[in-house]
């Protein structure tokens, strides 16, 4: 929902998220897959090093997410083989 | 019996047209208007003591003076019970009967009901002030609805003056304002849950014990062009604040946000920051605070040169049972504090 006040004000916002059916079901418009709900971006089951480039692919998911031209909600998935 | 004031517009007071529109509060003893079909559908069983009318256009340009001269009119009066309308499709007499109806419920604790059809827009007013005192009836898109409208204006003032507790919108008829009351089921949550389930399975009509909200559309922001060039800010509902939550932020129902510096910091390092936040079990975010605001991430991508800049601060509010007005009003004034900044995008990471 605060996304979406900032796609009124023309911010474009990547919302990254695990719950997101739910930022769908509100109307997010660009919305990137989170790991889960307690940590979102990256994976405390992985050593560190791997757990950052899970990161990295996250954020660099947000990105492209921002770079895209969306007309309605859609929904980036950061590159299963790093988060696997 | 009880006594009621009745408040109407400049039209249907009987005052006058759209010449009349610019005429002050007034307030006449009894019945006037259409308040004499609501005091006929009363009979005995409620008074409208007096009929409060305003200019449509004199309320909204003068919306100060108008509330103040209505409650002085009103407070002297001490009813039971306010009604208001019905403004069916009219934008500037339904946000006049539901700012009214909130001012009354505030300052006298009157309770009080108002109609008008569901695409007014002050419709969502009243949802946003979801005061647990005023209610709003559905009426229809016209005046041709007048009859059943005050029927229904007179049931419901009824209840509402004999004290009864109110039951929930589904079991009055009122519009539902989101406000939830905790009642005590006969049958335990499994057994309604297995019962909704099946009748969803047998293509039959069940009823949710919990509504979800119906969302607006919102028109997508256009798309970065440059990322080399642009400045990313990040936002937060996971509760990340600096250790010690310096602004006192609660676990859950917040309503306002801060932003904290990240300039220079490199890392966030466990112990530095801590989450806040009643919804999710916040052991992960404070041994890496990287999950609520990956800053190690982005400060990569700036030295790649991938993006121009990451935003010196950071926003956050723990969205632990945010009232949804509460959250949009939250999410303007970020957004109006991302444009004064400068700052092209955001990542919003949200628990």
């Amino acid at each position: 929902m605060i996304s979406k006040e900032l796609d009124r004000a023309g911010v474009p916002v990547a919302v990254i998220s695990a719950m997101y059916p739910v930022a769908e079901q509100v109307g997010a418009s660009r919305i990137v897959k989170g790991l889960r709900i307690p940590h979102p971006c990256g994976d405390p089951s992985l050593p560190p090093e791997l757990d950052a480039k899970v990161r990295q692919e996250i954020v660099r998911t947000a990105l492209k997410a921002l770079e895209a031209e969306v007309r309605t909600t859609t929904t980036f998935v950061p590159n299963r083989s790093t988060t696997a | 019996m009880f006594n009621l004031i009745h408040v109407l517009n400049q039209f249907f007071a009987g005052v006058g047209g759209e010449d009349k529109a610019d005429i002050p509060v007034g307030i006449k003893p009894g019945p006037i208007g259409a308040a004499r079909g609501l005091q006929e559908q009363f009979g005995d069983r409620a008074r409208v003591v007096a009929t409060l009318f305003f200019g449509d256009n004199y309320f909204h340009q003068y919306p100060k003076e108008a509330l103040a001269a209505a409650l002085n009119e009103a407070r002297q009066l001490q009813p039971h019970v306010i009604v208001a309308g019905p403004a069916f499709g009219s934008g500037r007499y339904g946000l006049a009967c539901v700012e009214l109806c909130e001012m009354f419920a505030q300052a006298l604790s009157v309770p009080c009901v108002t109609a008008m059809h569901m695409e007014n827009p002050a419709v969502g007013t009243y949802r946003d002030y979801h005061n647990p005192k005023v209610y709003l009836l559905p009426t229809a898109e016209t005046a041709a609805g007048m009859t059943s409208a005050l029927t229904a204006l007179a049931k419901f003032a009824c209840r509402l003056g004999s004290g009864a507790n109110m039951g929930s919108a589904h079991d009055e008829g009122y519009v539902s304002r989101g406000i939830r009351q905790p009642v005590l089921a006969q049958r335990p949550g499994v057994d309604r849950g297995i019962d909704m389930l099946l009748a969803k399975c047998k293509n039959e009509p069940f009823l949710t014990e919990l509504p979800m909200e119906a969302w607006d559309q919102t028109t997508p922001a256009p798309a970065i062009s440059d990322l080399k060039k642009a400045t990313i800010a990040v936002i937060t509902t996971s509760g990340v604040v600096p250790w010690g939550n310096p602004d006192e932020f609660r676990t859950f129902r917040n309503t306002y946000w801060r932003k904290y510096s990240i300039a220079g910091v490199q890392s966030m390092e466990p112990g530095r920051w801590e989450a806040v936040h009643g919804g999710y079990d916040v052991s992960f975010m404070n041994q890496n605070p990287h999950y609520g605001v990956p800053l190690d991430a982005l400060r990569t991508l700036e030295v790649q040169r991938i993006i121009a800049k990451l935003h010196p601060f950071y926003y956050v509010v723990p969205g632990n049972q945010g009232a949804p007005s509460v959250i949009r009003r939250i999410g303007q004034e970020i957004a109006n504090d991302l444009l004064k900044e400068g700052v092209d995008a955001s990542l919003l990471v949200s628990t």
